[in-house]
């Protein structure tokens, strides 16, 4: 089935929030989401993914804790790519002086549209490379040297301003994702709803009028 | 948004404009988004036909209903039902209604219209495709509806008091747009001219129901009655409007949204500074406002609502309408920024239900100077809500008490000040407003008390050094992100928070579904609880076939016959 990325979005952000991660976080996660959806990459995949991976973990044990140099995660642990991807596109300016390597990046491939964001504000070609491949971007389009890099789980990545190189993804209207990983998302979202009690149904919308008037 | 015209008076403030008790008490005006409607299809030359209308005598099947314009045809597939009265119910909870509604892009085919049965019909429980523009549903007034149908069915007209106390046949409790359900997403057709101001789709869609409304009486009149049925008389057609049920779902739209929030405000504002600027008016511009006040007061006339709070506000808008008329019968409006006077004056003499009308009224015989403001009320800037990490976290706190001074002076650990939480339940996702001390909600809270959030960031950077960057402070504290995204928007769409308290005790939810119709250009608004609120929509408007460039602006104002 085809999804409209307004609904991918929003799903995404329940989602996220759903697992934990905070609202902000969770927005940018949902703007991530749809934007490797619009260049043909099933997001909602790699997302529902991430949120597995990062079960009983919380933002301060994923977010970067050193930037000075390696950006890595407290005790070199993972190193979440929603986390480090915000910090990466607050940032931007710094790879204009040099390149950034991120140390045991979880989902790289999530880290995407963050770096389009950061070229975007720079107005340049950002090129992401590791074991698995590379991507580049030039806030829009994205290009791609395989698809190894969309699968990978956990890499050491370096990014740099570069060109735009690969296959060019064509861009898409309308998301595909697959179902096993939409079912996981609404899953996560389900636990952003209040269980429904019949006090809340009456009061918490303000009800109790006759509507066959 | 363009800054063309140099206004010497500037817009009003934010502190001033974005309070709950003045949104609360907003009226439509011209960049009203039906009036954007119908003017642009009036001076298109829009065409209407009704190619489908396959509805039997029990009020029970479908019909398409398409307006075509320069460049591309939309239609109206309607699908009529038999409602038993228990499913009735203008919840979002409601799993059947009396009409369900798709604005197709384009004219549907009969596989087109066979899938949609099998979905529209279910609204939430179905799907759509790109090529559904919106999805929407609506119920009767029962009470009207039967008088009515029982009084054509015999060859009478309806009794017209009975008309106007209601105003409409059916109110639409849901128009979803947007992508909702899996209809096309707004970006995909936002480059089309006719989708340049907000909301147009929907707007056209309610505006082909309201003919299919009236269609519907007079089928099931005739259905009823035989030849001996009356055709529903005109003028009576066209007071009927489409009411409109609106529940919670509204206020987090408009928190959620904090840049069309911003440039919905902001065009009317820039609008209202542009009409003050003028030094003098003409004399055929101040009949104009005349006239329009006189006929502005036999909408408020009709305005009837059952709330003790919108009695209270309707009291002192009357007055204020008596008030306005003596000032004018000493002031020809013509000479020394007769506007800009007349505005300073409301603002002392008048409540704000009576300020925020007159402000509107003042842009009426102004359209080649304001109407140009309605595309800018679109979100044209996709990458706003990016953080821009290299601010520094002195600026930001400037920012925080510049934009947020209300929300920086409130003591947070009152009770009676963060008394409620937003949440969404687990039930058909119906947006909730609960008693944080009272209910286990709280971990369900949605973002949507900006201004508490902006204090606990506040509160947070205080230990932080000056010359720190907003990016360092983010990297420590995701949970504040959201906060200074929000910050950080407000510096460039001053318009875009509202400076109240979204969480106290005694705030009314009210107020911001009352803003958001506003500006849809709504009327009647007759709330129906603190959270809960009926109005009527293209009431006195002309039906599609009618509409001519000389009637498409100024229907909302009836004259005293009720012509248009």
């Amino acid at each position: 089935m085809s999804y409209a990325l307004n609904e991918v979005e929003a799903l995404a952000k329940r989602a996220v929030r759903g697992a934990g991660m905070s609202w902000g976080t969770a927005e940018e996660a949902a703007k991530a989401t749809r934007w490797l959806c619009r260049n043909g990459i099933d997001g909602a995949g790699v997302l529902s993914a991430l949120l597995d991976h990062n079960q009983g973990k919380t933002e301060q044990d994923l977010r970067p804790a050193e930037t000075s140099g390696v950006w890595r995660a407290v005790d070199d642990a993972q190193l979440c790519a929603l986390l480090a991807g915000a910090a990466l596109s607050d940032g931007a300016l710094k790879l204009k002086e040099a390149s950034i390597t991120m140390q045991r990046l979880s989902f790289p491939a999530l880290l995407l549209p963050f770096m389009a964001s950061a070229a975007a504000q720079l107005n340049c070609v950002l090129v992401l490379e590791c074991d698995a491949g590379s991507a580049s971007t030039d806030g829009n389009l994205l290009g791609l040297s395989n698809d190894a890099l969309l699968q990978a789980t956990s890499a050491d990545v370096v990014i740099r301003i570069g060109d735009l190189t690969g296959n060019i993804l064509s861009q898409v209207s309308r998301a595909q994702p697959a179902p096993e990983a939409w079912d996981t998302l609404n899953t996560y979202a389900h636990k952003t709803y209040a269980p429904a009690t019949e006090a809340s149904r009456l009061a918490g919308a303000g009800a109790g009028l006759s509507d066959n008037d | 948004m363009g800054a063309s015209v140099q206004n010497s008076i500037p817009r009003r403030d934010p502190a001033l404009v974005m309070r709950l008790s003045r949104l609360g008490s907003m009226h439509q005006c011209r960049l009203s988004f039906m009036r954007v409607l119908t003017r642009r299809l009036a001076n298109e030359n829009w065409s209407f036909a009704r190619p489908v209308f396959d509805v039997d005598a029990k009020g029970v099947g479908h019909a398409v209903y398409t307006a075509t314009g320069p460049a591309r045809t939309y239609s109206l597939v309607a699908f009529a039902h038999d409602l038993p009265p228990e499913e009735r119910s203008d919840r979002v909870i409601a799993t059947a209604w009396d009409a369900t509604f798709t604005l197709f892009d384009g004219v549907p085919t009969a596989d087109d219209i066979e899938r949609l049965s099998h979905n529209i019909p279910y609204q939430e429980a179905g799907r759509v495709n790109e090529k559904s523009l919106s999805v929407s549903r609506a119920n009767r007034s029962v009470r009207l509806w039967k008088h009515m149908v029982d009084a054509l069915a015999i060859g009478e007209q309806p009794d017209v008091d009975k008309v106007a106390s209601v105003g409409y046949l059916m109110r639409t409790t849901a128009v979803y747009g947007s992508g909702k359900l899996g209809a096309a997403d707004h970006e995909t057709i936002a480059d089309r001219p006719e989708f340049d101001a907000p909301f147009q789709v929907e707007m056209l869609s309610v505006f082909l129901t309201r003919a299919f409304v009236r269609d519907m009486i007079n089928h099931m009149a005739r259905a009823r009655g035989g030849a001996q049925a009356a055709e529903l008389a005109l003028d009576i057609a066209h007071g009927l409007g489409i009411g409109n049920s609106t529940g919670l779902g509204m206020a987090p739209f408009l928190i959620n949204h904090p840049v069309l929030l911003n440039n919905w405000v902001a065009a009317r504002e820039e609008a209202i500074a542009r009409v003050r600027s003028l030094n003098t008016a003409q004399e055929a511009e101040a009949n104009l406002f005349r006239s329009l006040f006189a006929r502005v007061q036999v909408l408020v006339e009709t305005w009837r609502s059952e709330h003790p709070v919108q009695i209270k506000k309707l009291v002192a808008l009357k007055a204020d309408l008596e008030k306005v008329e003596a000032y004018l019968g000493g002031d020809d409006l013509t000479a020394n920024s007769p506007w800009d006077r007349l505005l300073n004056w409301t603002s002392a003499a008048l409540s704000e239900e009576g300020q925020e009308l007159i402000a509107s009224l003042i842009l009426e015989p102004y359209g080649e100077l304001v109407d140009d403001l309605s595309p800018a009320m679109s979100d044209h800037r996709p990458d706003a809500s990016r953080i821009l990490g290299t601010m520094s976290v002195k600026a930001t706190r400037n920012l925080m008490r510049a934009g947020y001074a209300q929300a920086l002076e409130t003591d947070w650990s009152a009770q009676e000040n963060c008394a409620r939480a937003w949440y969404v339940s687990e039930e058909k996702l119906e947006p909730r407003l609960g008693e944080r001390f009272e209910e286990p909600i709280a971990e369900y809270e949605q973002p949507l008390s900006p201004g508490r959030d902006v204090a606990l960031a506040f509160a947070d950077l205080k230990t932080w050094d000056d010359d720190a960057l907003v990016s360092e402070f983010l990297m420590n504290h995701p949970e504040h992100r959201h906060s200074i995204r929000r910050v950080q928007i407000n510096a460039c769409a001053p318009y875009s928070e509202i400076q109240d308290n979204t969480i106290c005790a005694d705030m009314m939810p009210i107020d911001m579904l009352r803003y958001k119709l506003a500006t849809f250009g709504a009327t009647h608004f007759d709330p129906r609880s603190d959270r809960w609120l009926r109005i009527c929509m293209f009431g006195n408007a002309p039906y599609p076939e009618e509409l001519t460039p000389e009637n498409a602006d100024l229907w909302v104002y009836p004259d005293a016959e009720g012509n248009l």
